[in-house]
């Protein structure tokens, strides 16, 4: 498959304008402007983008919502906080092809009709706001950025905002908050942000890899973008592989690609030739999956009917020397350090999961910690405020579904048979 | 119509409201813990998760709006499992000090545990530890109890506006903390206290002295302290208040209060309360007995009366004391004494300008209802600041700007500073023109309707053209512009009116001008009050010339109907005022004064000035619950019950009559029945035995309170024109515009209004003065650079009359040359340096020139609160 997302990007001059424009860049925005902003919205439909910041809503459908409500401004918000553990897709972009983002950002905004957009940017990625903000300066200097676009009269601002380090602020409601400058919290749906969001206005929030498809999409047209990877959702896809992996790295390939083909066909296989134990397939708060499930193509339909998610596509490879008690108390410290405190069952329940799984780990674990273990989960899953917490608990739930004997050993044993 | 099927049952909704709020109104109880019907909702604590059908999650009943066809589930046994699942996360870190903790007993979390949740603990670890905090005086924060309901902080932001708490960190270590550290920087109002639903923030003030379930009454009365009038709780444990709280749903204050009606009552049970009458002997006051003492106030009043004319008798009644205590008193100086020398301090300020625009408008031209300024589009606010006057009605001018409205101010209003309010602040002595440029533009836009012929024929001839305006105040012409642009289209304005802008000089002209600018918008006038009967009090007739129901003295046809009913022939003319009475104190025509819950050596301006004319009377009564500067300079002082010790009524700034009940009993008279015993000694006996006998005379004798009943009251049904006859507005209006003062000093001094006092009763208060301990001088950092003086330095303020040494407070949230100094403390009243002017026609005073000299003075030494007289019980 051609490069779409990360083309040009072994190029170490591809954050600069003038390479960006070399190999065809901004040349979509001309084109778009000559749209009606209905018809873009209409070609987005047509190409089937899903939103690939987890949760793969239907970008053309926000888009509509959003262009129905008649509130004036309109903002459209670039969810750059990438915070799931794991996930490094976007990194790419952000820091090799940012050129590539502004200008789906231009002709989403113009879609949209939005004036004035934000990249909210994750608060680790300081090299990365360095880059934005060169390329955005560039982007004003040559008229794609401003009021008066392409000389077409069409306005749009963009800029930067760092985010504090909080994975909450990655959740779109929250976002807005924080971007706001309140307490990264997030906020009561409906109303959803589409119709009010930042500053109680519509706002658009996609993720960046969404957004970096646009340009793309106008140049080969909606139906013939819809022939790239799933029939159900198409498209080119990220998928960030790390771990146990001979070669760990982003990888540009077809939505649906399987994850046997990314593990051994693209990746080179299981470092040093070990056996493969473990797979999280979309970040951490995607179900773990065993050996025996990595046949189903990696995309937002055929996942679930496997037993786990898309998610970010941050696929984490774990070989037989991993012990998974560690790694699911890992995740779990990751949850509660993370849980905003909003609400009580992930408030509380995370940090009583982590607990007892400390305990386990460290060999102090006691006869029935396992049924207590799914009780807590089961008390969070499905009540908390946002996904956050339900991720903590799906964690802990499907490590335990797929490899409780392992929980078992540590608590009879009171060691760790793989690590010692 | 909206039907939604909860648990089987149909109701039937008007429009669409919460899951919750319809479960609850059909009986069907469902619980809930980070919900507070007067909070915008949150969603977070998840104990009232419910089911509904066709939909996957299971659903927050407090914020999911019913849809028409929905069918939710609130009693399954899953319902019951997730009910159960949530308090045991809510305990798992609680301590469980219950036994401890001074909530218990109305702790909604224990109470929901008791109903719903889990019997045993399976957590095993070790809980979390955060230390109480006790570094604030008044509220102790304890945040092991916290469940992170953010109930506080929602109050304190979204209601109170003060915004000085927050949750701080997140996830498992969320606690509340304000932005100041473990000390408040904030407002006191304590409205925290009665949102939180555990004992995680509450009140230090008698902690661990009671329990809920120990109080052995709780009694629905009136707010002592200003016009606003809130309804509040006093809950008493061995005939002691031990807690004021408020409550949802009461009219005006619907659940909120602000710091002085909620930790200002400990004067009642002040160990300085006098407990029995004291009467002059050899320059000395001695206890008497009640007998000895009525029979002297009779027997020189008497004299008085008989040597010198009715008319050398005069009396002073009280804004903080009952209509009951008023009527009487005014029917005993105009009946039993024979004259119309009864007045108060409203003649400061608040009678005349009431009367004033009554003139124009109408009487009850200001009895506007408090809640619906949050209603209104545009607030102007003229003259003071409603977030300390009147805190409570300042909360709704905060509320409109939150809901978009836009908030006016002429001056800079320090309460609402974070309230995105318009500030025209013109330099000083400008404002007339101001006005007048603000009048004139006003008229170019709306043009005048016709409708009112003697006001548009006062203003018709005003004209000021901008550039003059925009030159003398030294104003912006685009603020000037957008002022003038809300207040011509705002489509339900209101207009606030404080006393300083009354004790200003050229009042009544400002007044005018204020006047048409409410007609020429079309507004509503609301008049601060600063003291809890100040209108009942001119209702009752304590003026010198008005009778009850605020009928003129002069107008023979109608006196005709107090004199039937007194039997009484009354003067023709008007008394003397206020200010007309210490003047004739001081000159000799009058020598004698009963004064009743009032402090006028305190409370007037020029005290020297008062003091002197006190000291030339030949006999002074103080009928009062302290000994005040008044009082020891009284020939006879008498010992009054308080506001906790009596029935009776006030009525609110709104006109709103509300019962005041009996909280504790105490040996003593009500203020009335002194009365009444003095005049029944003098030989005009009074019939009543309750307050409710006075208040049946009160509703025959005032055609404003015709046929008004004490149930009619206590139903909530005394509201404005009540079922009386109002008098109609369009008198000839007469006004003054001062004499011009013009900047001619370098500082002036002006009235401070603090939050946290209010005359006598604040400053026998502990908690009050553990806020508030001492006076300051308010001073602008560009004051405190001129003066090289920081916090903590000392200045002294020298004015003709007097000089005061105080420590100076700089306000970062003003810019101007006025000093402000409050008048609570006890020898640091800035009335002692204050002479005034009056006004020829509201016959208030102007204060607003007063030129004084100020130097730098010896620093000054913190005043410990523990040591104080004033403070100790
Ligand atoms: C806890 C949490 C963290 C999230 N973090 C991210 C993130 O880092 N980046 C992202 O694009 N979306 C994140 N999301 C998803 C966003 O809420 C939102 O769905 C997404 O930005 C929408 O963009 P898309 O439609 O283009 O995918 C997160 C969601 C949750 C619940
Ligand atoms: S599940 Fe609740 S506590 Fe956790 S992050 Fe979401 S809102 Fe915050
Ligand atoms: S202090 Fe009380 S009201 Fe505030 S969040 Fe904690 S429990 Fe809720
Ligand atoms: S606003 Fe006035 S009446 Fe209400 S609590 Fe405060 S002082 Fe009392
Ligand atoms: S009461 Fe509904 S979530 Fe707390």
């Amino acid at each position: 498959m051609e490069k779409v997302l990360l083309k040009n990007i072994e190029n170490t001059n591809s954050a600069d304008i003038t390479e960006y424009q070399k190999i065809g860049g901004y040349a979509s925005i001309a084109k778009a402007l000559e749209k009606e902003r209905k018809d873009i919205i209409e070609e987005v439909k047509k190409a089937g983008l899903r939103g690939r910041g987890g949760a793969g809503f239907p970008a053309a459908m926000k888009w509509t919502f959003a262009s129905g409500d008649p509130k004036f401004p309109k903002y459209l918000v670039c969810n750059a906080d990438e915070g799931e553990p794991g996930t490094f897709k976007d990194r790419p972009i952000l820091e090799k092809n940012p050129h590539l983002l502004i200008e789906g950002m231009v002709i989403s905004g113009y879609a949209l009709n939005a004036e004035y957009g934000f990249i909210y940017l994750r608060g680790e990625y300081p090299d990365a706001k360095h880059i934005l903000e060169r390329a955005i300066a560039q982007a004003y200097d040559r008229n794609f950025l401003g009021d008066d676009i392409a000389g077409k009269g069409i306005v749009f601002h963009l800029s930067v905002h760092q985010g504090a380090g909080a994975y909450i602020c990655g959740e779109e409601t929250a976002l807005i908050e924080s971007l706001e400058g309140d307490r990264g919290q997030p906020r009561i749906k409906p109303p959803f942000p589409v119709n009010v969001g930042v500053w109680s206005k519509p706002t658009i929030v996609n993720n960046v890899e969404t957004l970096s498809n646009l340009p793309y999409i106008i140049e080969i047209g909606g139906e013939a973008y819809s022939k790239i990877g799933s029939p159900e959702c198409p498209g080119p896809k990220l998928y960030c592989v790390s771990g146990h992996i001979e070669k760990p790295g982003v990888y540009e390939l077809p939505m649906g690609t399987s994850l046997r083909e990314i593990i051994y066909t693209h990746c080179g296989g299981i470092k040093g030739g070990k056996q493969l134990k473990a797979v999280i397939p979309g970040g951490i708060s995607t179900p773990v999956l065993p050996p025996d499930k990595i046949d189903c193509p990696m995309d937002f339909v055929n996942m679930p009917k496997h037993g786990s998610m898309l998610g970010s596509g941050a696929v984490i490879v774990m070989d037989e020397t991993v012990c998974l008690v560690k790694v699911c108390y890992r995740a779990l410290k990751f949850f509660e350090h993370e849980s905003c405190g909003k609400c009580t069952p992930c408030r509380e329940g995370t940090g009583w999961l982590r607990s007892i799984l400390e305990r386990i780990e460290h060999g102090e674990g006691q006869e029935g910690d396992i049924d207590l273990l799914l009780s807590v989960s089961s008390n969070i899953l499905g009540k908390t405020f946002c996904p956050l917490g339900d991720g903590a608990a799906s964690v802990v739930q499907n490590f335990i579904k797929h490899f409780r004997p392992e929980f078992e050993g540590h608590i009879t044993a009171k060691t760790c048979a793989v690590e010692g | 119509m909206i039907t939604v099927t909860i648990n089987e049952k149909e109701i039937t909704l008007e429009k669409p409201i919460t899951v919750l709020e319809a479960a609850r109104s059909a009986g069907i109880s469902i619980p809930t813990l980070c919900y507070h019907p007067a909070l915008e909702r949150y969603g977070g604590c998840r104990l009232c998760l419910v089911e509904v059908e066709k939909m996957p999650r299971l659903q927050t009943a407090c914020t999911l709006m019913t849809a028409d066809g929905m069918i939710v589930r609130t009693e399954t046994d899953a319902i019951a499992g997730v009910r159960r699942g949530i308090l045991e996360f809510l305990l798992i870190n609680h301590p469980l000090d219950c036994p401890y903790c001074d909530k218990a007993g109305e702790c909604e979390l224990q109470d929901l545990v008791e109903k719903y949740g889990p019997t045993t603990g399976r957590f095993k670890e070790k809980k979390r530890k955060m230390p109480e905090s006790l570094e604030d005086a008044i509220i102790v924060r304890n945040m092991e109890r916290c469940i992170v309901c953010t109930r506080c902080v929602r109050m304190c932001e979204g209601v109170q506006g003060a915004s000085a708490i927050a949750v701080m960190e997140r996830g498992g270590h969320s606690h509340i903390e304000p932005f100041s550290g473990g000390k408040y920087d904030c407002e006191y109002c304590g409205n925290c206290i009665s949102v939180c639903p555990v004992g995680a923030i509450m009140s230090r003030m008698h902690r661990h002295s009671y329990r809920p379930w120990q109080m052995t009454d709780q009694v629905e009365t009136i707010c002592p302290y200003c016009g606003v009038g809130c309804t509040v709780t006093a809950q008493v444990r061995d005939d002691a208040i031990k807690r004021i709280i408020p409550k949802l749903g009461s009219p005006v204050n619907n659940g909120l209060l602000c710091s002085r009606g909620r930790f200002g009552y400990e004067f009642v049970g002040n160990r300085d309360r006098l407990t029995r009458p004291l009467i002059r002997k050899n320059g000395v006051l001695e206890e008497s007995t009640w007998e000895e003492a009525i029979h002297r106030v009779t027997q020189k009043l008497g004299e008085i009366k008989e040597k010198y004319g009715s008319s050398s008798v005069a009396g002073i009644a009280s804004p903080r004391c009952t209509n009951e205590d008023n009527y009487v008193f005014q029917k005993f100086m105009r009946v039993t004494i024979g004259t119309h020398n009864i007045d108060s301090t409203a003649r400061t300020g608040y009678a005349g300008a009431q009367q004033f625009i009554e003139n124009i408008f109408g009487q009850g031209a200001t009895a506007n209802i408090i809640s619906g300024i949050s209603r209104s589009d545009v607030v102007f606010v003229v003259g003071g600041d409603p977030t300390t006057v009147n805190p409570i009605l300042g909360l709704q001018i905060r509320a409109c700007s939150r809901k978009g409205g836009a908030v006016l101010t002429l001056g800079k209003v320090s309460g609402l500073r974070y309230f995105s309010p318009h500030a025209l602040d013109p330099a000083s002595f400008t404002e007339t023109v101001l006005l007048e440029g603000i009048v004139t533009e006003l008229k170019n836009r709306k043009e005048l309707s016709g409708s009112h012929s003697s006001l548009e024929s006062n203003i018709k001839d005003i004209a000021v053209s901008v550039e003059d305006v925009i030159k003398e105040c030294k104003i912006r012409e685009d603020d000037f512009h957008s002022f003038i642009t809300l207040l011509s289209e705002a489509s339900n304005p209101v207009l606030i009116i404080g006393k300083e802008i009354i004790q200003s000089n050229g009042a009544s002209y400002k007044l005018l001008l204020l006047s048409a600018i409410n007609y020429l918008i079309n507004g509503r006038i609301y008049l601060l009050s600063e003291r809890a009967n100040e209108q009942g009090l001119l209702d009752m007739g304590c003026a010198s010339d008005l009778l009850p129901g605020s009928r003129p003295v002069e107008v023979a046809e109608l006196r005709r109907r107090y004199e039937r009913a007194w039997h009484v022939t009354l003067p023709d003319k008007p008394g003397l005022t206020l200010f007309e009475m210490i003047h004739g104190a001081k000159e000799g025509s009058v020598r004698a004064m009963y004064v009743m819950g009032e402090n006028p050596l305190f409370n007037l301006p020029n005290s020297e000035n008062v003091k002197e004319a006190l000291g030339n009377l030949d006999f002074l009564v103080v009928q009062d619950l302290f000994m005040t500067e008044t009082a020891e300079s009284a020939d006879v002082v008498l010992p009054a019950l308080s506001w906790a010790e009596k029935e009776g009524t006030f009525t609110n700034m709104e006109r709103r009559i509300q019962k005041l009940r009996k909280v504790i009993s105490r040996a003593g008279k009500e203020d009335w029945r002194i009365i009444s015993d003095v005049s029944g000694n003098m030989g005009v006996s009074f019939p009543y035995d309750s307050a409710e006998d006075v208040f049946a005379e009160i509703s025959k004798v005032s055609p404003l309170h015709r046929d008004l009943t004490y149930d009619d009251i206590e139903e909530g049904e005394a509201l404005w024109p009540f079922k009386g006859e109002p008098l109609r507005g369009g008198m000839e209006i007469s006004c003054n515009k001062g004499d011009g003062a013009t900047e001619s000093g370098k500082y002036f001094l002006a009235i401070d209004r603090p939050l946290f006092h209010s005359g006598t009763l604040s400053r026998k208060s502990s908690a009050l003065m553990r806020l508030c301990p001492e006076a300051v001088a308010r001073i602008s950092s560009t004051t405190a650079a001129e003066l090289s003086v920081t916090d903590g330095d000392s200045i002294r303020i020298s004015t003709r009359i007097g000089s005061l040494s105080l420590p100076v407070f700089i306000d970062e949230a003003y810019d101007g040359s006025l000093i402000k100094v409050s008048n609570n403390f006890r020898g640091k009243g800035v009335f002692s340096l204050m002479e005034y002017s009056l006004d020829p026609v509201l016959k208030s005073p102007c204060m607003d020139n007063v030129i004084i000299e100020i130097e730098k003075s010896d620093r000054h030494v913190q005043r410990d609160p523990k040591n104080d007289s004033e403070v100790k019980k």
